[in-house]
């Protein structure tokens, strides 16, 4: 049964300790947070596609922070809806990336 | 016991408050909802919750129609667990897409 299994549905397992430290928001994390729930309030994204694609990073999952998972889950919605490519949004990163370093 | 309620009207429905039913014991792919471990369980629907856009197929990008009725289902926590230690009232209770329930 566990093939079908995704990573968010882990009732009855042994979760562990849980972290009940507050972490606080990077800067980068309330800008992506900010997209997000900009593009699932005008309804260009929904939820529900957010959180199957997290779900879909398999292993991964695991591996992610919390603001990586769901911005690489965002990318992935991005990209299946045609808004841009991974190569359109490469050139774009290089681009932001050259005008960072150059400051 | 008379709890708020969020009903919304869902007309055409397979089951009442009370009846019968199991969850159905399936492990498809794709982006299900209904958790691993009460599939295959047993329960009493406890409430109708309405009718809402199926999220198996928001998950994909689609508009969710047609609307699937969700029950609220209450399970025994002896049924749901096998080495449950706490006593035979305590209960569970999930919100369940009809298509996952069978009659039982």
């Amino acid at each position: 049964m566990s093939e079908a299994k995704h990573p968010h549905d882990m009732g009855g397992e042994d979760g562990g300790p849980v972290d009940t430290v507050d972490h606080g928001m990077k800067f980068w994390e309330k800008q992506a947070n900010a997209l997000r729930n900009t593009l699932t309030s005008r309804k260009l994204v929904r939820i529900d596609e957010l959180r199957r694609a997290a779900e879909d990073l398999g292993p991964r999952y695991h591996e992610l922070e919390y603001f990586e998972r769901t911005t690489e889950a965002l990318r992935s919605v991005l990209i299946e809806h045609g808004f841009f490519s991974p190569e359109e949004l490469a050139r774009k990163i290089a681009e932001v990336r050259r005008r960072y370093d150059a400051a | 016991m008379t709890l708020p309620s969020a009903y919304t009207e869902a007309p055409a429905r397979r089951f009442g408050r009370g009846d019968r039913v199991r969850v159905k014991q399936t492990h498809p792919p794709g982006h299900r909802r209904t958790p691993h471990y009460i599939r295959g369980k047993p329960g009493v629907i406890e409430r109708v919750c309405g009718a809402f856009a199926n999220p198996e197929e928001l998950a994909y990008g689609f508009d969710g129609e047609p609307k699937r009725v969700l029950y609220r289902v209450r399970f025994r926590q002896h049924d749901v667990w096998p080495d449950y230690a706490g006593p035979k009232s305590d209960y569970l209770e999930l919100e369940i897409y009809e298509h996952w329930l069978e009659a039982a």
